[in-house]
């Protein structure tokens, strides 16, 4: 976009979108660490991610701070207005995104020296692996500007949905399969979920962004694909 | 030209009725041989406010000495096409201008209060057009006065020249006598940008009140004026109607480059 | 730094020069000025008396006054008003209101500005031709004639140039309220303008009560009281002239005190302009 003529708006702007980015780095390396903690039982790595978040929160607060001077020094408009406003949603669901990671972390203590999680890891790590790439995606597209990634992105948060429900159904298996595997397998579901519910905090990001580029709401209809609740009601 | 709704506009705060007052139809206008306006066509809604904004020389205050016709006071400026209202082609030779000024008032830039007393500035204005007994043109000063929301400050002083009033006291009395003739339309070219924030703030409580009974017609410098006080925004440039809709719209998504590099300060 | 002090004290020089030679040039200037008042004071004061506004120009060697000439001379002046303001208001009216673009107005301008430097005597002249010799005799009326033509240009640039400080603004702002022209030109632009144009009026009669040369031709002189303005009439300045080129004590006398009297009223009506103008600066 064209350069505002008071320089100084330009750089305020970028600041908070150069916050943005950073957090969105902390978000993936806390949920990547997190996951890898607990199926390690990776204790020193569980407590780094804990001070993360501790970092994430110092990030939000310079974040809100930073977009409410701007609004009362520079009245931003259209596009700047969106960014500034979208910005500070975003950073609250990326502070939100850190806060689940650290609940994941925080777990590694509770599974105590039971079966290492390890053994069942293998849907969680794809899973994992699905919500790393919609979180890097979705502030690399938003920086790119680019409407249609974001659209298709949220669509792509499905996909999460469909590996939770899978590795739902995976976990339970081990469960019947045999008593011992519950305590372990009960905090790979806990984890599950909060995958899951990074997930969502994802495709509220690309929401924002999407009207943050494009002055357009997406539309409110996004295919679900939870069948857990189903699942569970059966 | 974009003049459409974003299916997920909310529901405008200042509900803009359909039925249009101003209608213009491909008006040109000129300074001599400059074309000062291109091809404009909009219609502006009835008890509403529209603000015009843009930059300096982009015609907006051209296009609102159109509409009541005050440019004729000059020689070589002319307008061509249609401006409506109601339904009556205002640029029709047989148009009586005085009349037409009656309909359509101004308040301008600078206040402008007539080297007369407060009473005599709104009275001057009544008598034009009406031969009332004194007790009556009392009533319709004061009338004219409060609606400007001036009345109690000048109540006790009404035999004091206009021009001993502050500058946001004189710019409110130009209203009130605007308003006196009971017009149905009302012109305001940057009626605050003279005056200090709590002047202004003034002014703008006006426009909105007054809104309920007349069609009003902003132009302004001032973008976060325009944000606040319009429900309708036009933004022009360089003698062409850009873009021209919701204000809530203009301000979150305007549809055009230009109105967005505009509104948000990035013009060259 | 000694370049730079060195061209300091150069420029503090040249300006202490520059301004000695302004102060000179004023200093003389006003010395002129002060001697003619001095002297005028010195002359005229002593022959000052009840009498001198009291009684009739005397005959040589006779005690006397200038009743008749101030008289006349306050007669001429304001039938010359009375005559001259409104041609010339509504002239300056027109260029500066309705003909303000137009080509008409450039050309009375123009013409305008010649005859506000036109030397008075032409004028006389001129009057005389159109005035004088068809009617066969001196006249007040001819005299008072000849002076609204020299109230007319002073009135209509002052008219016009006061006109023109009005804001087109307040003029907008008339038309915007649906005032016809005409009112918005009476109410509006003649109210705001007024002092202006009062001021205008003073400088004109200021100008025309020290006139004499457009009188010789015109209204003559005359040695009685006269009140009928279809014959020759006295006035202060032709007065003056007659006899201060007398060898009479008296006449000299008087014509002192006759020239201190004009230069004292013209004075006043100075100060009234400058009021007036000064007042209306002040809003």
């Amino acid at each position: 976009m064209t350069e505002h003529t008071v320089t100084a708006f330009d750089e305020d702007l970028k600041a908070v979108d150069r916050l943005i980015h950073e957090m969105s780095d902390l978000a993936a390396a806390m949920v990547g660490s997190a996951t890898r903690a607990l199926l390690d039982l990776d204790n020193p790595l569980a407590q780094r991610v804990v001070s993360q978040d501790t970092a994430m929160d110092a990030m939000q607060r310079d974040l809100d701070e930073r977009a409410i001077t701007l609004i009362a020094r520079r009245q931003p408009v259209a596009a700047d207005l969106r960014s500034v406003v979208g910005a500070i949603r975003m950073a609250a669901d990326l502070e939100r995104i850190g806060d689940l990671a650290k609940n994941i972390a925080k777990r590694v203590g509770a599974v105590g020296e039971a079966i290492p999680p390890r053994r069942f890891a293998h849907g969680i790590d794809a899973m994992t692996d699905l919500v790393l790439s919609q979180v890097k995606g979705v502030v690399r597209q938003y920086e790119e500007r680019d409407a249609e990634g974001l659209s298709r992105l949220r669509a792509d948060d499905e996909k999460i949905d469909i590996q939770y429900t899978a590795v739902f159904r995976e976990l339970l298996t081990y469960m019947m399969e045999d008593p011992r595997n519950i305590t372990a397998c009960t905090h790979l579901l806990f984890c599950a979920k909060n995958l899951e519910r990074i997930g969502d905090h994802v495709t509220n990001i690309a929401e924002n962004a999407y009207y943050i580029v494009t002055g357009r709401q997406l539309s409110p209809d996004r295919p679900k694909q939870d069948e857990t609740a189903i699942l569970l009601a059966e | 030209m974009t003049q459409m709704l974003s299916p997920t506009s909310i529901a405008a705060s200042r509900p803009v009725t359909e039925e249009a007052k101003l209608e213009v139809r491909g008006l040109n206008f000129f300074y001599d041989r400059t074309r000062a306006l291109k091809d404009i066509s909009l219609s502006l809604p009835a008890k509403s406010v529209t603000a015009f904004i843009g930059p300096s020389g982009c015609g907006k205050s051209t296009l609102l000495r159109v509409f009541n016709r005050i440019y004729e006071l000059y020689p070589k400026q002319r307008a061509e096409g249609e401006v409506l209202l109601d339904g009556r082609n205002i640029l029709d030779k047989g148009q009586d201008l005085n009349l037409l000024r009656a309909q359509v008032g101004m308040v301008f830039q600078k206040p402008t209060p007539f080297p007369m007393t407060i009473y005599e500035n709104i009275a001057f204005g009544i008598r034009l057009y009406e031969k009332l007994p004194r007790s009556e043109v009392d009533g319709r000063v004061e009338e004219a006065l409060k609606r400007a929301a001036l009345w109690t400050e000048v109540k006790d002083k009404l035999n004091a020249s206009g021009l001993s009033l502050s500058g946001g006291q004189q710019q409110r009395l130009c209203i009130a006598r605007t308003v006196a003739v009971k017009p149905e339309v009302i012109l305001l070219d940057e009626p605050a940008s003279a005056l200090d924030p709590l002047s202004t703030a003034k002014i703008e409580e006006l426009i909105d009140e007054l809104q309920t009974d007349y069609t009003i017609v902003i132009v302004t410098h001032n973008m976060q004026q325009a944000a606040r006080v319009s429900a309708r925004t036009a933004f022009m440039y360089l003698g062409e109607l850009i873009e021209f809709g919701d204000t809530e719209e203009i301000f979150t998504s305007p549809h055009d480059k230009r109105t967005q590099d505009y509104i948000t300060g990035r013009f060259g | 730094m000694a370049a730079a002090s060195s061209r300091h004290n150069r420029r503090k020089a040249r300006n202490t020069l520059m301004m000695g030679l302004s102060i000179a040039a004023a200093a003389i200037g006003l010395a002129w000025l002060a001697l003619i008042l001095g002297a005028l004071v010195w002359k005229g004061a002593a022959g000052l008396s009840i009498a001198v506004f009291t009684e009739m120009t005397p005959p040589p060697g006779d005690a006397g006054g200038l009743l008749n000439a101030i008289a006349g001379s306050v007669v001429m002046t304001v039938i010359a008003i009375a005559v001259g303001t409104p041609v010339g208001i509504l002239a300056g009216t027109y260029m500066a209101e309705y003909g303000r673009f137009s080509k008409l107005t450039i050309v009375v301008r123009f013409i305008n500005d010649i005859l506000l430097s036109a030397p008075s005597i032409v004028i006389g002249l001129f009057i005389y031709e159109i005035m004088v010799r068809p009617m066969g005799h001196f006249s007040a009326l001819a005299g008072a004639f000849a002076l609204a033509i020299l109230v007319m240009p002073v009135v209509v640039r002052t008219t016009e140039d006061m006109l023109n400080l009005v804001p087109n603004a307040l003029r907008e702002a008339g038309a915007a309220i649906g005032a016809p022209r005409w009112i918005v030109i009476r109410s509006v632009a003649y109210r705001a303008a007024l002092s202006g144009i009062v001021t205008g009026v003073l400088l004109a009669i200021a100008r025309i009560s020290g006139e004499t040369a457009p009188l010789l031709f015109t209204a003559l002189n005359n040695q009685f009281w006269s009140s009928n303005v279809n014959a020759p009439m006295a006035s202060l300045p032709v007065t003056i002239f007659q006899f201060a080129l007398s060898p009479y004590d008296e006449w000299q006398q008087l014509a002192w005190t006759g020239a201190l009297i004009i230069t004292f009223a013209v004075l006043m009506l100075s100060i009234v302009a400058r009021a007036l103008t000064a007042r209306r600066e002040d809003r």
